[in-house]
């Protein structure tokens, strides 16, 4: 699945960090409740490590800030162009204006045209959404293109996916508790094949794979 | 020259002897007096009371979610239930828990045998009970974080009474705090910040945390309640009356992300003092536990912006030095945990350590807090955070791992170990060991699960969901491990009303550093 922070590769390694530090942590633990050799361990040993996790610290800063420094470029190219840029310099294929509301979501097309709760492109796009909220804070996340915001009222978030390459109905959620009707905040991103494929099974990863 | 306090501070034993307290004392005297004692037990016999409510509570809308679209209860219900059980476990059982065994130890530990401005401690229990009280009558449904405008515009009119018990927590809280940091400072003034034991630091480091950051939460209950009564011409919070939504996240988190903290530092505190009586053997390092303290009390402060997503931050340096910040936050939390590993491993582990309950507890506890320690890693980085993890059961994951196998588990082990110092009898060893492992299994498979769900894009404060096979098999198992948990804490409650009466009589030493055979690794205390 296409990923819109482009995470693959720093989130595998990233998980995988913690992941080693989980296990050193447990067996260390195991190796000094349960293991019949007894280690006397040098005070240096601790500055050692404390350098092993500055190192750390910076490559997860270095990675996160890279990673999302170059998810928004296109969004504040954006930005600063606005309505001046030619059709060709547009990064964006389509920008939809999202309205996160209690409880739902509407889309409106650059042609003015609403939908509520569907959002409607073609396979491959890259799709801009500019989410407000009129009311309380809200969340908006879709998780087959793995991105998360969180809108506060009266501003405006910018956030951009590439679209699935397989048609489909992708869930897309809220994720802020925004009062008692917050589980059902739902809506679609319904990616139109070439043939309207109507689909029975609804999962977060698109119907293809059964998931 | 040798300082009477040298030898607490390598884990020599103070004189502690176990007594019928609870046997010979009236309900006015654990009611009102203001000796210690009185005063720890009473808070922890309510905090175990918080915990069986907040327990329950949770049971009910597990139980609710165990399966996709089938409804017990309603939404409002739900998160009013939701709302309840976040609230009654984090200001009603953990912070006051691990305050109350600090108000218990402290005046041993340090020496003083009295707890100094003991009034104060009273007060602080008083107001808590106010405010579960109010919190109860204003059943809100706006979770414990209260988000402005959200919170305005939900539960019914006695919602006030949620806003009130808000202020109430944080003046309870504020006295709490100033009581450990006098007593901090008055035992670092009698032995010295650098003969200061452990347990002082830890109260001087969360008693500055709770003095300073209960301000905040003060005002943001303040400011709701103002919101919600229409009070003001201009509202503090609310976006519709000229209020700043911004305003809100900033002030609340400036609590927010210490009160994580509040609970955790104490329980810290305590392990550094049960984990060498029980080894019989001192720390492996003093000035790694002090540095490290006051390390968390530092970067603690300033690091509450990640828990939200401020849209006009998120590309700027100020929400990059927030990032920053809390990946070294990490470093301190190791520095604890690198110090009680090398503590383990540098001599044989007493045979009379491995049968103490208390000594599995910690241990269990400390697997825990590596296990969700670990996750913070990815959760401090703005990248990831903005993919799987934000808001969705990732988050409960990492808090549920800390929170209850961390600072719940090293809280219940140290109240199974003071447990003969309050009745003068020991409690049943089998019943103990049935409790630790139901909640080591069903506190493994919760906390799993729900990382699992996380991954997953779970999100957070729904009461159903779609019926996906990644979100229902976890949430069956998920309600299964809760279950196994409340069986636990009835073992847990029962083993301790039964044995309070039937159980075998304490010895003078309930807990004899013992080796089963001849040790040479082993260096006596001194």
């Amino acid at each position: 699945m296409e990923n819109a922070l482009g995470l693959d590769g720093g989130q595998t390694t990233m998980i995988a960090i913690t992941i080693a530090i989980t296990v050193l942590g447990l067996a260390s633990l195991t190796a000094a409740m349960f293991w019949k050799t007894r280690w006397q361990i040098k005070y240096s040993l601790e500055f050692v490590f404390i350098g092993g996790l500055l190192f750390l610290a910076w490559y997860g800063d270095f990675v996160s800030t890279s990673t999302f420094t170059a998810y928004q470029e296109p969004m504040e190219a954006d930005e600063v162009s606005g309505e001046i840029a030619s059709e060709e310099d547009q990064f964006f294929d389509r920008t939809l204006t999202v309205v996160a509301f209690q409880w739902g979501f509407a889309f409106i097309t650059e042609e003015n045209e609403i939908s509520r709760n569907a959002a409607v492109v073609k396979p491959g796009e890259k799709v801009l959404f500019r989410v407000v909220s009129n009311d309380v804070i809200h969340g908006f996340q879709i998780p087959s293109a793995s991105i998360t915001a969180e809108i506060d009222p009266d501003e405006v978030r910018r956030v951009w996916i590439r679209t699935p390459d397989e048609p489909g109905k992708y869930l897309i959620q809220c994720v802020n508790y925004c009062g008692v009707g917050h589980a059902q905040m739902k809506a679609w991103l319904v990616v139109e094949g070439d043939e309207d494929e109507e689909t029975a099974n609804l999962t977060i990863e698109g119907t293809n794979d059964g998931a | 020259m040798a300082h009477e306090l040298d030898g607490v501070r390598t884990g020599e034993k103070p004189h502690w002897t176990p007594t019928d307290i609870i046997g010979n004392m009236s309900l006015g005297t654990l009611m009102f007096s203001n000796d210690y004692r009185h005063i720890a037990l009473k808070g922890m016999l309510t905090s175990l009371l918080m915990l069986a409510i907040g327990g329950i509570f949770a049971i009910i809308f597990r139980t609710e979610l165990m399966v996709p679209d089938q409804q017990i209860l309603g939404a409002r219900v739900y998160m009013t239930l939701m709302t309840l059980h976040g609230m009654f476990m984090v200001f009603g059982f953990l912070i006051p828990l691990t305050i109350s065994i600090n108000y218990y130890m402290i005046p041993k530990v340090l020496g003083s045998d009295q707890l100094v401005w003991a009034r104060g401690a009273q007060w602080s229990y008083w107001t808590l009970i106010a405010a579960a009280v109010l919190l109860v009558i204003g059943r809100p449904d706006f979770t414990w974080t209260a988000y402005a405008p959200m919170s305005l515009r939900v539960g019914d009119n006695m919602l006030w009474a949620g806003f009130a018990a808000i202020i109430l927590v944080a003046i309870s809280e504020f006295l709490a705090g100033a009581v450990l940091l006098r007593n901090a400072l008055v035992a670092a003034k009698r032995s010295g910040w650098s003969r200061l034991p452990m347990m002082g630091w830890g109260a001087f480091a969360v008693g500055v945390l709770l003095v300073i950051s209960t301000i905040p939460l003060g005002y943001v209950g303040f400011g709701l309640l103002m919101d919600w009564l229409e009070a003001t011409d201009i509202a503090f919070f609310d976006p519709a009356r000229g209020g700043s939504v911004m305003t809100f996240l900033y002030i609340f988190w400036l609590y927010g992300h210490p009160a994580v903290y509040l609970p955790f530092i104490p329980a810290i505190a305590v392990l550094y003092t049960l984990m060498p009586r029980i080894l019989g053997r001192p720390m492996w390092s003093y000035w790694s536990g002090v540095v490290a303290f006051l390390l968390l009390m530092v970067f603690a402060l300033p690091i509450g912006p990640h828990h939200f997503q401020p849209a006009t931050t998120v590309t700027t340096g100020y929400q990059r030095f927030i990032q920053i910040i809390t990946l070294l936050v990490f470093i301190p939390s190791v520095l604890h945990v690198f110090n009680w590993i090398a503590t383990l491993w540098g001599s044989p582990i007493p045979a009379s350590a491995r049968r103490s309950i208390p000594f599995k507890f910690m241990i269990a506890s400390i697997a825990f807090l590596i296990y969700g320690g670990a996750t913070a890693y990815i959760n401090a980085q703005i990248a990831t955070d903005s993919d799987f993890i934000h808001n969705t059961y990732w988050i409960p994951a990492h808090f549920h791992a800390m929170f209850m196998g961390f600072v719940g588990q090293m809280a219940v082990g140290a109240v199974y170990y003071l447990y003969p110092y309050f009745t003068g009898r020991m409690y049943s060893q089998k019943l103990a060991n049935a409790h630790f492992w139901m909640w080591q299994i069903g506190i493994f498979t919760k906390v799993t699960m729900m990382f699992m769900l996380g991954y997953a894009y779970f999100p957070r404060w729904v009461y159903d969901y779609l019926d996906l096979a990644q979100w229902s098999m976890p949430q069956f198992l998920l309600t299964i491990g809760a279950y196994l948990i409340g069986l636990g804490f009835l073992v847990f409650i029962f083993n301790f009303a039964w044995s309070a009466r039937r159980g075998p009589a304490a010895p003078d030493e309930p807990w004899p550093v013992e080796h089963d055979g001849p040790v040479e690794a082993a260096t006596p205390a001194e």
